[in-house]
């Protein structure tokens, strides 16, 4: 099969692999329809994420035709359409039957690596690191997905694959930022990066009843998709705007009662603070760099939230600790539990009360994928979202 | 076939206050620190199932290479005594030893010793609720005496003996909960990098993960 491989930092190209196979009692194959390049897979293109290899194969939003079951998966069907969640899990430890699924205890084969980084280990990621897992992903023609008897969606529905795709992801990661942003009616939230997640926790703070969301980004497409969802806009790009006065007016002072990191590890900053980062990350004295973190934390009113859906994966500086205490906030944080959320979601797509295709920009074929990360990574050709048809 | 397993001193019973039990008299108790030869490693899993299945796993020795790292094959050769053959990840090299279980609660604990061969190790595991009872506490304590054979041994497992032991605690867990083992070994890849074999080294993926299928079930 034709799948997408990381070759280094910067560096992804097209390969011919063997196709996947049956491992475990409850692996299915899939034959994938439908897939995409997230924004995180930025931080592994641009080598952020320790523990690549060459010849990985990349891509955790994927959904598909299902090909193949191993003996112990009773719930899906060779033909079954399918969308799959980028976390696996298990269903039966401690944390799946708590809910916290991407806590699971049993699906990262190489859990000593996380354990060693972060204390314990998180469940297994498709296409995300050996640390996470070290699991093939699905920007390939074909994926074995472990735990299928768990984790996927059916959809039964005749819904375009565009309108489910991001279910796999993004979706329910903007929605998990909402609910952890502790929304309460007619709150104001700010959120930081209009890309695909930041725009599904704009709709979604709104579907917990914010009464006004203010957007901050600098690229003008999405800034108009966020006006679109009813959002008041920020760029912070422009000359001499100051994002914390910004949102001081617009909330009569007192601050967002919630604020949304949805951009992470890898943030620009226009100011002094961003080339501090980048000279300490550089000398690999710093692996994250927290401008917008660091921005949030400043901008919450006292007692508010902060939620992060933004990926970081190491260690921050000068993350201000004082002002977070000094007002009491709460922080909200993690890996999507997927599982809670995929199937409300998809009554929501099929009520009509979304429609998350709106954020496509880019329909390619698996060959286009290796320019279009650089189009991806470098916010050219207006883009807002690139889906892949492998078999095209 | 097994070969002859020559006589040698070998491996004392745990002392009875080293025991896997984590608290005594209301204390935390640390795990023997590593002197005069000897390794130790405790380590343990929260495991959703009931102290008797666990126990009744984990006392069927010859099912062990189903979840054992490189166990390829274990005899039972008497009431409390077994034969264990270990393949070393470069799949030539084989150890063996002989072992005997020491102490035998039914649904509650298990202690063991090698008698003869090429490892010399003591262990103990317990099966005990948790508090509130949100699972199983699976503990174990391992003792291996090697002295200089340890870094040998290491050469030919492949991984440090204390590692392993998490590790195989690891797989125990994740086939008592969910009936199979996580693997990535057989998945598809693209072109591997000069320094692919050595990475790989580093996050233990050349060692083969243990079958994890259960062989009363199959």
């Amino acid at each position: 099969m034709k799948a997408l491989c990381w070759m280094g930092t910067s560096k992804v190209e097209v390969h011919n692999v063997s196709d996947p196979m049956i491992l475990n009692p409850h692996d299915a194959i899939i034959k994938i329809t439908r897939t995409a390049i997230c924004g995180s897979d930025l931080h592994l293109f641009d080598g952020f994420i320790p523990t690549m290899e060459e010849g990985d194969i990349l891509g955790h939003e994927f959904m598909g035709i299902v090909e193949e079951v191993g003996k112990d998966v009773n719930n899906l069907r060779r033909g079954d359409r399918i969308v799959v969640p980028f976390t696996i899990a298990c269903g039966n430890c401690e944390f799946c039957k708590k809910k916290i699924w991407a806590a699971c205890d049993n699906t990262n084969p190489n859990a000593h690596l996380m354990e060693a980084a972060y204390g314990y280990s998180g469940s297994g990621l498709f296409g995300y690191s050996h640390m996470m897992g070290g699991y093939a992903g699905g920007q390939a023609q074909y994926v074995r997905v472990p735990f299928a008897n768990v984790g996927p969606l059916k959809i039964e529905s005749d819904l375009p694959d565009e309108k489910v795709l991001f279910l796999s992801d993004i979706f329910p990661t903007g929605y998990m930022a909402a609910e952890n942003a502790q929304i309460q009616e007619n709150d104001t939230v700010a959120v930081w990066g209009c890309g695909p997640v930041g725009q599904f926790a704009i709709a979604s703070a709104f579907m917990f009843g914010a009464a006004r969301v203010i957007a901050i980004d600098r690229f003008q497409e999405r800034l108009d998709l966020a006006r679109s969802l009813g959002a008041i806009t920020v760029d912070y790009s422009a000359d001499d705007l100051s994002v914390l006065d910004a949102l001081k007016d617009l909330t009569g002072g007192i601050g967002p009662d919630s604020c949304i990191d949805a951009v992470g590890l890898e943030a620009h900053s226009a100011q002094l603070q961003g080339v501090y980062d980048r000279v300490k990350t550089a000398l690999m004295l710093e692996t994250d760099r927290p401008s917008v973190l660091r921005q949030a934390i400043q901008a919450v009113r006292k007692g508010g939230t902060v939620s992060i859906p933004g990926v970081y994966g190491g260690l921050l500086d000068k993350v201000p600790f004082g002002a977070a205490f000094g007002k009491g906030i709460t922080m909200k944080m993690g890996q999507t539990n997927m599982h809670n959320y995929m199937k409300p979601l998809l009554e929501r797509i099929e009520k009509g009360q979304i429609d998350p295709s709106y954020i496509i920009s880019h329909r390619i074929r698996l060959e286009d994928a290796p320019e279009m990360y650089k189009v991806w990574r470098d916010k050219k050709e207006r883009v807002t979202k690139i889906v892949i048809d492998p078999w095209a | 076939m097994s070969r002859a397993l020559n006589e040698k001193p070998n491996a004392e019973p745990l002392p009875t206050l080293g025991s896997a039990g984590v608290i005594l008299n209301g204390r935390y108790l640390p795990p023997p620190e590593d002197k005069d030869g000897k390794l130790w490693v405790r380590t343990s899993a929260l495991v959703q199932s009931d102290p008797k299945r666990l126990y009744e796993i984990w006392r069927d020795v010859e099912n062990a290479p189903l979840w054992q790292e490189q166990i390829e094959r274990v005899t039972r050769t008497g009431e409390t005594t077994s034969h264990w053959i270990m393949r070393g990840s470069d799949k030539e090299k084989t150890l063996e030893w002989d072992s005997e279980i020491l102490a035998d609660e039914p649904g509650h604990r298990i202690a063991w010793r090698s008698v003869c061969g090429d490892s010399s190790n003591a262990g103990e595991v317990i099966f005990e609720p948790s508090p509130g009872n949100r699972g199983t506490m699976v503990t174990v304590l391992q003792e291996f005496r090697m002295g200089k054979l340890a870094s040998a041994w290491e050469t030919i497992v492949g991984r440090n003996p204390k590692q392993a032991v998490i590790e195989n605690v690891r797989h125990f867990k994740a086939l008592a909960e969910t009936g199979e083992i996580p693997r990535t070994q057989g998945q598809p890849h693209g072109p591997r990098g000069a320094v692919a074999g050595v990475k790989a080294a580093a996050y233990g993926e050349k060692i083969a993960t243990p079958l994890g299928l259960n062989r009363k079930a199959s």
